[in-house]
């Protein structure tokens, strides 16, 4: 805590000399400085996470001192960092990050596959729809209904049919995919201006051209948009269909960390590994975005 | 082939046709008739767009067509671009119809807006009409240099079109569309949009432009003084229901500069189109 409020005032101050030598009147000055500060996206990122830790620290106290069971369900944060470094082997064979990180390596490798997959078919969808009315009609509004279901109510179904875990997963974070992907792009061939559309026309282009040329490079920013909804969510799924059956995977992990069959310190690092692989999802679907637009790089 | 052809061919493929249905020696596109009717979207009476315009627009003429909004001028330019159909009479060039003519990539267009695609460079847009047609790479490459060096955008090829001001967006256009060389560029009030030092700019340009071009320019406006500036006859348009209520011969010598805006023939002309209008 001491550190946070040490690095906090470390920043007023930088702030203050950068406002210092800008300003010119006196008067209005601490205003200024306050309303800077007050304003700056940074400080209010701090400000969250002070005030999480700080929850967070709170309950922990209060957990530690009603505990039951053998680990605090809820430890310090310092206790998890440093159970992230501890040499301890939690299983026989493997420290809790080795554990953490290798099943973290099989989840994220099915919902890529999953992902890849799910974005084709996402894709392909939304041509089609786009192409002909008919199955925008009858495929569009049905679409929606798969993803109304529940993830963990579709699993079983999605296993009885498949007779294999592993593929059932795939499937899973496939379908969690499509669906966003499926809808964005298509938003994006609605969304091309008519002038364009007439500006093609004219030149009598062809329909394979008007895709080519137009509508798929008009609808980059919306598929974009699909995958960072469904990068992390294709993650999430993954995990939490892991959780159903042994094979390995974070979700199987953190199940058994969970019943105590290993140290809750497994928990707690797959939540956060977890929390980090999605971000990292979303961050890379943004590098890409860049890679395919480059035009879209110099307005920001 | 049809965008290789040099539009020095121009008067060549129009002696061709001579044979044409319209028989008509000396007239580019022919309007005979042409009325408009928009159905109503409540069901009720149709709205007139255009009545019963009639029109001959010679080969290598800058002619405009000035109106007030709701006279059927974006209309009558969008019926010879085959964006909209007539609904009785009609439109013919050089004996084709502007479907055959359309399907030849013959038209230029520059709209309103730039419509320019913003995930391509300046070079790739002017580029784009070109691989439509099937070009050659060196020839495009060679063509997209000599257009953006016409309109002066020759250092802004490798922009994209976001880092372009309005006045240059609109001359991307411009040189896109003359990069098919099309025999006939339709401009549907180009340059409505920019202010008022840019459009002066863009007016010289584009005299200068047409002038080494010698295209059929078929010039949409509703500022007269622009009109007046740029063209060989002044098609003046009233409204409700869009018709022909005047043509005026622009008889001012030619090159025309800005300074000729100044003269006591230029603010003459410019007062007997306003006086044409009817019912306004």
């Amino acid at each position: 805590m001491k550190g946070y409020k040490g690095f906090v005032l470390a920043r007023c101050n930088v702030g203050a000399k950068q406002e210092k030598s800008r300003s010119l009147g006196k008067g209005g000055y601490e205003m200024n400085q306050i309303k800077k500060i007050v304003q700056s996206k940074q400080m209010v990122t701090f400000a969250w996470i002070i005030g999480l830790v700080a929850v967070w620290e709170i309950i922990a106290s209060y957990v530690e001192k009603t505990k039951r069971t053998p680990d605090n369900v809820l430890p310090h944060l310092y206790q998890i960092v440093e159970s992230v470094f501890s040499p301890d082997l939690v299983n026989g064979s493997q420290t809790a990050i080795q554990i953490v990180l290798s099943n973290a390596g099989i989840t994220l490798f099915r919902a890529a596959i999953g992902f890849v997959i799910g974005t084709a078919i996402g894709f392909l969808l939304a041509l089609l729809m786009n192409m002909f009315t008919a199955a925008e009609k009858i495929a569009f509004p049905y679409l929606m209904i798969i993803q109304m279901i529940p993830i963990l109510g579709m699993a079983p179904i999605v296993l009885a049919i498949t007779k294999d875990i592993d593929t059932s997963r795939i499937v899973i974070a496939a379908i969690l995919t499509f669906y966003p992907v499926a809808t964005n792009t298509l938003a994006g061939f609605k969304s091309v201006e008519k002038e364009k559309h007439e500006l093609m026309y004219s030149l009598a282009a062809r329909k394979r051209d008007i895709y080519k040329k137009l509508l798929i490079p008009s609808c980059m920013p919306y598929f974009f948009t699909g995958l960072k909804i469904s990068a992390p969510m294709a993650i999430t799924a993954s995990i939490l269909v892991d959780t159903l059956q042994g094979g390995g995977g974070l979700g199987c992990m953190l199940s058994q960390s969970l019943k105590h069959a290993m140290t809750i310190y497994v928990f707690w690092q797959i939540v956060f590994v977890g929390a980090i692989i999605g971000i990292l999802s979303y961050a890379l679907m943004t590098l890409l975005e860049r890679l395919v637009s480059p035009n879209k790089k110099a307005k920001r | 082939m049809v965008g290789m052809k040099n539009t020095n061919d121009m008067d060549n493929s129009y002696l061709n046709n001579d044979m044409s249905a319209t028989g008509e020696i000396g007239s580019e596109i022919t309007i005979e008739n042409l009325s408009i009717q928009f159905p109503d979207k409540d069901g009720g009476a149709p709205v007139v767009a255009l009545q019963n315009v009639n029109l001959e627009i010679k080969p290598g003429e800058f002619i405009t067509l000035v109106g007030p909004s709701g006279c059927g001028k974006t209309t009558l330019l969008r019926t010879i671009a085959d964006l909209q159909q007539p609904t009785t009479g009609s439109v013919n060039i050089r004996g084709k119809s502007p479907r055959e003519i359309r399907k030849e990539k013959k038209f230029g267009i520059v709209f309103q807006n730039p419509v320019l695609y913003d995930w391509r460079t300046v070079r790739r847009n002017v580029c784009m009409p070109m691989e439509l047609m099937g070009i050659p790479k060196k020839e495009r490459t060679a063509r997209v240099t000599k257009m953006l060096e016409l309109v002066g955008l020759y250092d802004f090829g490798t922009k994209y079109p976001h880092e372009l001001s309005g006045g240059m967006q609109q001359r991307v256009g411009i040189a896109r569309a003359l990069a098919i060389r099309p025999e006939i560029l339709l401009m549907d009030e180009p340059f409505s949009a920019l202010d008022e030092f840019t459009k002066e700019k863009l007016h010289v340009d584009l005299l200068r432009i047409w002038s080494k071009t010698k295209k059929t320019i078929i010039f949409v406006t509703h500022n007269i003084s622009e009109a007046v500036l740029l063209s060989d006859r002044v098609v003046v348009l009233s409204p409700h229901p869009g018709r022909v209520s005047a043509i005026v011969d622009i008889d001012l010598e030619r090159p025309r500069g800005l300074e000729i805006k100044d003269t006591d023939k230029f603010n003459a002309l410019v007062s007997k189109v306003r006086n044409s209008f009817e019912g306004v």
